[in-house]
């Protein structure tokens, strides 16, 4: 059965669009919450222990951990420039930022592939091993669905889906990326600073 | 050179670039009220806060080795 899309003045898009935000924001703070539970959990086991890391756990390597997330936080950044230039309906350069956040955010993920395949510990070996590979592996699994989004997104706009005046999509797009960014300071900081 | 070297200064500047872009970003968000801006202004202080950590640690003032 063929879908067509409803054509719905600006006055109830807006409405809609008010009702999508809020949606997607509880979604934000749902995950947040999801986040915060590991991390208390995190928390709760590092109090416990009287050496943190337990003896004979190596921490991961902290400088290419701060490149990485260098490379996350710039995507941040090129991520709302995108964002603007759409606004701003310059398309080529909102192309451009697009593809600047796809390609720093695969860049990201190759480099927790490559401190994940050079770490000593395992997700089994111990309570330090769990608590970083459960809570960076969520943390990867939603770079690696944010990558999937923004390339929709991208491929959207590209077929002509948003315009000037309707582009949740994108909004939501933007602010899925802001926050993997965010979750990314509280873990730099939990795993390799603190 | 060794890497870690390499690896400092790659943080250290790259901190300080990306710190200026998101400053920059929160400037020029600051007047918007709408939800989603307010939303991006708080991501924006916070990914500051995220490169001044590694900017911290890419100077050796914080972090574990």
């Amino acid at each position: 059965m063929a879908t067509h899309a409803i054509s719905i003045g600006d006055a109830e898009y807006q409405e809609v669009r008010s009702h999508r935000l809020l949606g997607f924001l509880f979604f934000l703070i749902s995950d947040t919450i999801i986040f915060s539970s590991f991390i208390f959990s995190y928390l709760y086991d590092r109090s416990a222990s009287a050496v943190w890391p337990p003896l004979g756990i190596e921490r991961p390597g902290l400088y290419l951990a701060a490149v990485n997330s260098i490379v996350l936080f710039g995507s941040g950044v090129t991520m709302h420039l995108a964002m603007e230039a759409w606004r701003h309906a310059n398309r080529s350069r909102f192309a451009g930022f697009m593809i600047a956040t796809i390609v720093l955010g695969v860049g990201f993920l190759s480099g927790q592939a490559y401190e994940y395949t050079h770490l000593h510990d395992t997700w089994w070996g111990s309570v330090f091993g769990a608590s970083f590979f459960t809570l960076t592996g969520l943390h990867g699994f939603h770079v690696f669905i944010g990558v999937i989004f923004l390339i929709t997104v991208l491929l959207q706009t590209r077929r002509g889906v948003y315009d000037q005046s309707r582009y949740f999509g994108l909004t939501a797009a933007t602010l899925y990326w802001h926050f993997v960014d965010v979750i990314w300071v509280a873990l730099f900081f939990l795993f390799y600073v603190y | 050179m060794t890497g870690a070297i390499l690896l400092r200064i790659l943080a250290g500047a790259g901190a300080l670039v990306v710190a200026f872009f998101a400053l920059k970003a929160l400037y020029e968000e600051w007047p918007k009220s709408a939800l989603e801006d307010q939303v991006t202004k708080i991501m924006m202080a916070l990914l500051t806060l995220g490169c001044a950590i590694v900017f911290t640690v890419a100077i050796g003032m914080a972090g574990r080795i």
